[in-house]
């Protein structure tokens, strides 16, 4: 699969596998808690969406496979974790900036709540 | 997260079951993520478990969404294939599709189909899968491949439909050919290009109006034309509108 442009929007999900691996590696199930916890509950995916998205990250090079290893908290089964690369990092930051010129023109129209703009 | 040993065995029952679903998958993707799903489904039912809810809500979300994985992975799957490795998918769906009304035979006396019959439709719906494939492979978004699913299925509908009038010895159905001769007009002159089909397709669907306005003047029948003929305009303005949505995406 050919690389998308840094630039390029990206969906709901890859930007929020992004966000959780940008921290530290993790793996399936990690990603999935993560991703909930993030949205505050709002982003659910299911253990298809999951791969589905990891698949096509894998090969847009956004992401990769590290070491396959136990997980302390959980139990004795060896799972492959996954990594953020620094294209994807690169993806994520121009994915951030976008938002940060959609909230800025949004405050500049006054559109945002109150709360909101004050955080801004 | 610690659970009792009963919950423990009925989540490996579970997970067995998962296995099974997950042997859908394409076999390169299976060996790749079919362990890791496996675990994940896992923690997913023991995390359930261990907050006392029941499991029966989660199986639902999880065998629908994995489903929905499947199909698009299978999609992914043949579209990497061999023209010749399609082609032959095609050949086992439409054995399978001639099946129907052969079974059918069996238990009904009103199914009552000639080796002719399956002849021609065998031909109609492999002629149809071998039209997606050469015209699909000149597009490369889900878009453009979806437009031509649906104009294909349209025309293959159409055609099916006055067969079956024409063998009852209804010859009304001869008009609605008109939409099939615009449609393959209009792809000869767009070049199989999408913003040029997308106006063939929405020149087919004013056609199809035409034609139903003609045929509703001739016979009267208004209900069963417009009810006809308004699934047909829908099919083919559908066709049109992901045509013009691929032909934005590939201008961008």
């Amino acid at each position: 699969m050919k690389r998308k442009e840094p630039g390029k929007p990206l969906t709901p999900a890859v930007l929020h596998i992004l966000l959780a691996l940008s921290t530290r590696e993790r793996h399936g199930y990690a990603i999935m808690k993560q991703v909930k916890a993030d949205s505050d509950g709002k982003v659910k995916m299911g253990p298809g969406t999951l791969y589905g998205s990891i698949g096509r990250m894998i090969q847009a090079g956004l992401i990769c496979e590290g070491d396959k290893k136990r997980d302390p908290e959980m139990d004795d089964e060896r799972r492959i974790y996954y990594k953020i690369t620094g294209y994807g990092r690169e993806a994520l930051r121009a994915e951030l900036e976008r938002y940060r010129e959609v909230v800025t023109v949004a405050k500049e129209k006054q559109l945002l709540p109150d709360g909101l703009s004050r955080g801004v | 997260m610690v659970c009792p040993v009963g919950y423990r065995h009925s989540v490996e029952r579970y997970r067995r079951l998962y296995a099974v679903l997950i042997r859908l998958y394409p076999k390169p993707y299976r060996d790749r993520f079919g362990e890791g799903m496996q675990q994940t489904f896992r923690d997913l039912c023991r995390e359930r478990m261990a907050s006392g809810k029941t499991l029966l809500a989660l199986l639902v979300w999880v065998f629908i969404d994995t489903s929905v994985g499947i199909a698009k992975e299978r999609i992914a799957h043949m579209r990497e294939q061999s023209f010749s490795k399609r082609m032959a998918v095609w050949g086992i769906v439409v054995a399978c599709v001639l099946v129907i009304p052969l079974v059918a035979m069996q238990f009904t006396s009103e199914v009552v189909w000639g080796l002719a019959d399956f002849v021609v439709a065998g031909i109609l719906l492999f002629g149809a899968g071998l039209v997606y494939e050469l015209v699909s492979s000149r597009g490369n978004s889900l878009a453009y491949r979806m437009a031509v699913g649906i104009a294909v299925a349209a025309a293959l509908l159409l055609i099916w439909m006055d067969l079956a009038l024409a063998t009852e010895g209804d010859n009304s159905g001869g008009l609605i050919y008109v939409g099939v001769v615009v449609l393959g007009i209009g792809a000869v002159i767009a070049r199989l290009r999408p913003r040029g089909m997308a106006r063939a397709l929405f020149a087919t669907a004013v056609a199809q109006v035409v034609v139903a306005v003609v045929a509703m003047v001739a016979w009267g029948q208004y209900v069963e034309f417009i009810i006809l003929n308004g699934l047909f305009i829908a099919l083919w303005v559908g066709s049109a509108l992901l045509f013009r949505r691929a032909s934005v995406t590939a201008s961008q």
